[in-house]
């Protein structure tokens, strides 16, 4: 791999925020949020487009105090790229020498001991408020209804979505199908 | 024509029009009685009130529009121009226009934040439960106000730029009385409790999924979560993610470098609450 590549954390289009471990990133275009652990986070954080990916090894090591093996490095950007957190993504050449992503997992946790780089990622909910609407894929009672697969209740009477009959409509439906 | 009943700054011919958490609402319909049974919900949503607001000012229009149809009157209600609710039956109709206006200024709301949560107070810090609809939210909140703890909500967390949260006491949601899914309303009062006034901070977050029959052992050790992690949770719970990330990242910054945050899987509320209660009395003590 080009250990002297240099990449540049993108900014543009993101809400971040900084906490003690850890760095929020919401991403504007595409309504996803991402959590970097500290690893993650220090990678991204130190892509200024000026350190190369043996710098950021050798930053990480500072920092961390111990030997830290390049391929974690690699990892992180891999991971960064994939959600579009880093700028030119196309030009950002990930190859492990041929081994898979999980052997380099394996590999670079057994040598290291600091945390392998981790980024939780959840698109932001169009429907937290449709939760308790009519929009609900779950609808509440007294909403418009075309069957009762509809309807919290299980229940779509006369086209609106009723209290559940004991027994269970739903279930009583899907037998039916049955 | 039906005589107005409901006097008062709020109303006028045909229109409702008030302002709550900055968001200022105006609401129309053809009759009066449509407008007084859609106030007197509105006044359980927001018992602390509302505030007044100028025609000119009013930032969501509500309009209800009626018609006759061979299963009976069935209603429409616009916001905006835009169709919110179509072709919806007179009976729970009323209750869908309140859950609007309510959600509207949920996702709105002036400086705030609101997650869909539960919340109670226990020795001035609040317990904020985010969860989904139909996960047993109120009923826990309801079982936490039966043990003493103060109610705050069993809707929503309404939290201030500080990441402090204020009462949002509106009429407990109960299920599970008549049947699974029917709701019913009923004051906390009427359970024993009282309601909040003052706006707290937050002492815990807790993420729970209910599951039938769990136990929860006696020495209850729930996961804690980072504050990374806790804002991941909590996320899919505030409304207003699309609207403002920005502000909602740094209210919810604040609240997880403050409280404690855990996630469990939890049995029956009734249990459940005694334990939650024990656990956060040792943690805050």
């Amino acid at each position: 791999m080009n250990n002297s590549q240099k990449h540049t954390a993108r900014k543009e289009g993101l809400v971040i925020q900084e906490m003690p471990d850890e760095v929020l990133v919401f991403d504007l275009e595409i309504n996803k949020a991402h959590c970097l652990n500290e690893t993650s986070a220090f990678v991204w954080k130190a892509c200024d487009g000026k350190n190369s990916v043996a710098d950021i090894t050798k930053l990480f090591g500072d920092k961390s105090g111990t030997l830290v093996p390049e391929d974690l490095v690699w990892l992180a950007l891999d991971q960064l790229k994939k959600e579009n957190l880093i700028e030119n993504t196309n030009e950002i050449v990930v190859d492990f020498n041929g081994m898979s992503r999980r052997e380099v997992i394996r590999k670079v946790g057994l040598a290291s001991v600091v945390a392998l780089p981790l980024i939780s990622s959840l698109v932001a909910p169009t429907d937290v408020s449709a939760q308790t609407s009519c929009a609900s894929s779950h609808r509440a009672i007294g909403c418009h209804c075309d069957n009762s697969s509809q309807c919290a209740s299980g229940n779509c009477a006369n086209g609106t979505c009723a209290a559940a009959v004991r027994g269970g409509k739903k279930n009583i439906e899907l037998k039916q199908q049955k | 024509m039906s005589k107005q009943t409901i006097q008062n700054d709020f109303f006028t011919d045909k229109q409702i029009k008030f302002q709550a958490f900055g968001v200022k609402i105006g609401i129309e319909a053809e009759k009066i009685l449509y407008l007084e049974q859609i106030y007197r919900l509105l006044e359980k949503t927001f018992p602390t009130g509302f505030e007044k607001v100028q025609e000119q000012e009013i930032e969501y229009r509500f309009i209800i529009k009626s018609n006759k149809t061979e299963r009976g009157e069935r209603f429409n209600l616009f916001r905006n121009d835009e169709k919110v609710i179509e072709e919806a039956g007179g009976e729970f109709f009323f209750q869908m226009v309140e859950s609007e206006v309510r959600i509207t200024v949920a996702e709105f709301a002036v400086s705030r934040v609101f997650l869909h949560a539960g919340v109670v107070a226990w020795k001035n810090q609040a317990i904020v439960i985010p969860a989904k609809s139909y996960s047993g939210k109120s009923t826990l909140v309801a079982e936490l106000v039966k043990k003493g703890a103060v109610y705050y909500s069993d809707e929503y967390a309404v939290l201030d730029a500080a990441g402090n949260v204020q009462p949002f006491p509106k009429w407990l949601s109960l299920r599970g009385i008549v049947d699974p899914y029917t709701q019913l309303e009923c004051s906390v009062e009427s359970i024993g409790g009282i309601a909040g006034t003052k706006t707290i901070p937050v002492g815990m977050v807790l993420m729970a999924q209910y599951k039938r029959g769990k136990k929860i052992p006696k020495r209850w050790c729930p996961r804690r979560l980072s504050s990374g992690q806790a804002i991941m949770e909590i996320l899919p719970h505030a409304l207003p993610i699309r609207n403002k990330p920005k502000f909602v990242l740094e209210v919810l910054n604040k609240l997880a470098s403050r409280a404690i945050i855990v996630k469990t899987v939890r049995g029956e509320a009734k249990d459940f609450a005694t334990t939650l209660l024990n656990y956060f009395t040792i943690q805050t003590d």
